[in-house]
């Protein structure tokens, strides 16, 4: 069953266009990492997946119904950012005290025992909590709802290192014990790897690769050599990036394939890319890059 | 072993040659149970997709057997099957790198031979 099913959904904020024109499915019970550049539409469009803002045009479908002011979906779903935004009139104990009423599968134990781990105070107000400390709440929120679709938009951020990996680890475990459709969004893809199964490559609103994470590292290698030779190997593929080292030698990142093969023995430095350098190269925007600045 | 997500390996290619290293070691013998996608994902932190991934290449390898709802198996002979495939297919692939590395560095092919006899005698 496809939890989301969205098609050509875009979405604009005055002048500009957050989405383009979004297409693709998710299946059930996946972890998928929303990767993208910024302002390539990420927190946009998890926006609208979760129901809180509307999309201009397209059709989007949570667990078969459009998302915006849907009861069904926004009981079923959660996006945890930090722009989450708790009652002041609650302490954290009573809001997580309070939060079955809204979550029917929501998990007291993992909760208190996540709250304790992390050493929260509970009678702390949410608004009153540092950056970290309110990351880490929402964090255990999120998952304590168990909800068949989670949502994690730029989770870690204002975490210090060791939270963010009892974070991963936690996420890991209770999908593990508790499958369910969980998309994380990041611009540290090389920090969420090992737990994706599914990349979903954004760029410009507009989606550029949707796979496996083993597949999109496989999509793009680099291949380095005399400037003439590298031409001729590439000739007629797809160049995402290139670079001109030492005047003599050419650093292309291509399109994978097979012919690469008959370089490598025609004496080709061919190189295979980290999956968050593929997504880096497939979305970057110009040839070249960030040495041109200084010539 | 700990997973290197930056290596050129895939995660599921690491997960399937750590099983192979510990069926090589003995570790698992002859048709014992081995480690479920659930316990390998919680052992090496990560998605079980990908572990089941690691798994399922070992099946095909048929180094590995299935046991409908009991789970994984290692197969009779396994240990040789491994050591045969690694003879056959990364040991060639390890002397095409070498190949191709001495004709960069222009080696000659007589040179390539004494460096092997050097290292074999110092071995």
């Amino acid at each position: 069953m496809n939890v989301i099913d969205c098609q050509k959904v875009s979405k604009g904020f005055r002048r500009t266009n957050a989405l383009e024109s979004i297409s693709f499915q998710l299946t059930d019970q996946k972890i998928t990492g929303v990767i993208g550049r910024n302002g390539a539409g990420k927190t946009t469009l998890l926006k609208i997946l979760a129901g809180l803002t509307k999309h201009k045009s397209g059709e989007v479908n949570v667990f078969g119904k459009n998302p915006y002011n849907n009861l069904m979906v926004s009981a079923n779903s959660i996006l945890v950012d930090d722009q989450m935004t708790f009652p002041d009139s609650l302490t954290l104990e009573e809001l997580l005290r309070s939060a079955p009423a809204f979550y029917k599968r929501w998990d007291a134990q993992l909760a208190s025992r996540l709250f304790q781990y992390f050493k929260l105070d509970s009678k702390q107000q949410h608004s009153k909590l540092s950056k970290g400390a309110r990351a880490t709440f929402n964090m255990i929120f999120g998952l304590s709802t168990r909800c068949e679709l989670t949502m994690f938009d730029e989770p870690t951020n204002g975490m210090d290192e060791a939270v963010r990996t009892d974070f991963y680890r936690a996420l890991l475990k209770d999908y593990i014990t508790h499958p369910r459709s969980i998309l994380i969004s990041s611009h540290h893809l090389a920090e969420i790897e090992h737990l994706l199964e599914d990349i979903l490559l954004i760029h410009n609103g507009n989606v550029v690769l949707h796979d496996s994470i083993d597949e999109v590292k496989e999509f793009a290698v680099a291949v380095q050599g005399p400037i003439a030779d590298v031409e001729r190997w590439t000739a007629g593929e797809k160049v995402f990036h290139s670079k001109i080292i030492d005047g003599q030698r050419l650093y292309v990142v291509v399109k994978n394939n097979l012919e690469l093969e008959r370089a490598r023995l025609e004496g080709a430095f061919i190189q295979v890319l980290s999956a968050s350098e593929v997504c880096m190269y497939v979305t970057s925007e110009t040839k070249g890059g960030i040495d041109d600045v200084f010539k | 072993m700990i997973i290197n997500t930056d290596s050129t390996k895939p995660i599921y290619v690491q997960i399937a040659e750590w099983l192979e290293n510990e069926i090589i070691a003995e570790r698992f013998t002859d048709d014992e149970k081995v480690y479920s996608q659930y316990q390998l994902a919680e052992l090496f932190n990560i998605n079980p997709a990908t572990a089941a991934k690691g798994l399922t290449i070992l099946v095909e390898d048929k180094i590995l057997y299935k046991k409908r709802g009991l789970g994984m198996f290692v197969a009779p002979e396994a240990k040789m099957m491994i050591l045969e495939k690694r003879r056959s297919q990364t040991l060639t692939k390890m002397v095409t790198d070498i190949v191709l590395e001495a004709k960069r560095l222009s080696v000659t092919k007589a040179e390539l031979i004494q460096l092997i006899h050097n290292c074999e005698v110092e071995i």
